[in-house]
């Protein structure tokens, strides 16, 4: 990599003006930049899920025609769920399973079979709220909220456990 | 190099192709590596140059507060600029200050109330004519219990906080 400058014309000899760079160190630099960049990357990528506590406010008014499905979630591998129309409940069913996994997998074919397929269309449920119990981890939560977000229920809500409710899953979690 | 027949009797002759066959693999051992620095300089440039863009979104959203691991979820959105309150076993913190130990805060959340209160009329002074958005994210560790994080979620509305992000680790990869 050369700069050329062009030089005065006379008599005598031209002084070259040509300037080099030290490729090799500049390579160096470029090196150590790129280290450096992809060791103090974040590769986490942090993402969230939009929650809504307006349950009985903004939300009413709007799902009066539409379908409202109130999910309990007693434990880990039991769950019961209640869908309503206009506060009247249309469908009710109670899923158990060996583990959280399969749960969600049950719940995710319930939902499908009353939704129908998910892909392309608004989901005839406009709004979830969840009741969990204490011996339910906040990640057995997360899970089943995934479940209702791939058939587009996305407005979702959590039902505020009571204080007895979650000093009982402080107590169990130190166990 | 003269071939002529008179020039070389049999064992010459044979001497020469010997000789010119060890001359032909040196010359096709001798190859000359040449490295394009000026292209090598461009590569790395254009590397450094979208690693830079890439890496540059915001790091302050990507801290996750100590002792929290988040659970995975597949349907996760983008995480909007908001206050942190985090949630462990050992305690509560907002935007990483810590408010308080967790049972205690159960049982008495004032100090966390007030925090909250503090927040809302920091945002308010500083956005005069506009409506507070109340938005809040909330990093809790995958592993306590829903109930905690479902009673501490039910506290941030009476503070104006309603609009939630829960705080998720994004591509659950399809399961469930």
């Amino acid at each position: 990599m050369a700069v050329a400058v062009g030089g005065a014309s006379g008599s005598g000899r031209r002084k070259s003006l040509d300037a080099e760079l030290n490729l090799v160190s500049f390579i160096d630099l470029l090196s150590m930049c790129i280290c450096f960049l992809l060791m103090t990357a974040v590769w986490l990528e942090v993402g969230s899920l939009q929650v809504k506590q307006s349950h009985g406010t903004e939300g009413a008014a709007s799902t009066s025609q539409s379908h409202e499905i109130d999910l309990t979630l007693d434990s880990p591998t039991s769950l019961q769920f209640v869908i309503k129309k206009g506060g009247r409940p249309v469908q009710k069913q109670q899923l158990k399973a060996a583990s959280v996994e399969e749960l969600a997998l049950q719940l995710n074919q319930a939902m499908v079979s009353f939704v129908g397929s998910p892909a392309g269309k608004a989901s005839p449920i406009s709004a979830a709220m969840i009741t969990s119990g204490a011996s339910v981890s906040y990640g057995d939560l997360i899970r089943v909220m995934d479940s209702l977000r791939k058939n587009q229920i996305v407005n979702l809500g959590v039902v505020p456990a009571s204080r007895d409710s979650a000093v009982a899953g402080m107590k169990g979690a130190r166990k | 190099m003269n071939l002529k027949p008179q020039n070389l009797g049999d064992r010459s002759f044979s001497r020469h192709l010997v000789a010119r066959q060890y001359q032909r693999k040196k010359r096709s051992k001798m190859l000359i590596a040449g490295l394009m620095l000026t292209s090598m300089v461009d590569m790395f440039s254009l590397l450094v140059i979208f690693l830079l863009q890439n890496f540059s979104t915001s790091p302050e959203l990507a801290v996750v507060a100590k002792g929290v691991t988040l659970p995975i979820s597949a349907t996760s959105r983008e995480l909007k600029d908001a206050p942190v309150l985090a949630i462990s076993d050992s305690g509560i913190f907002l935007d990483q200050k810590f408010i308080g130990a967790t049972q205690e805060l159960l049982e008495q959340p004032e100090p966390l109330m007030k925090k909250l209160s503090d927040l809302r009329e920091i945002w308010q002074k500083s956005h005069p004519n506009q409506d507070f958005p109340g938005e809040i994210s909330v990093q809790a560790d995958q592993s306590i219990s829903s109930a905690i994080v479902s009673r501490f979620m039910g506290m941030l509305p009476s503070q104006a906080f309603g609009s939630i992000q829960l705080a998720v680790v994004g591509g659950g990869g399809g399961k469930g």
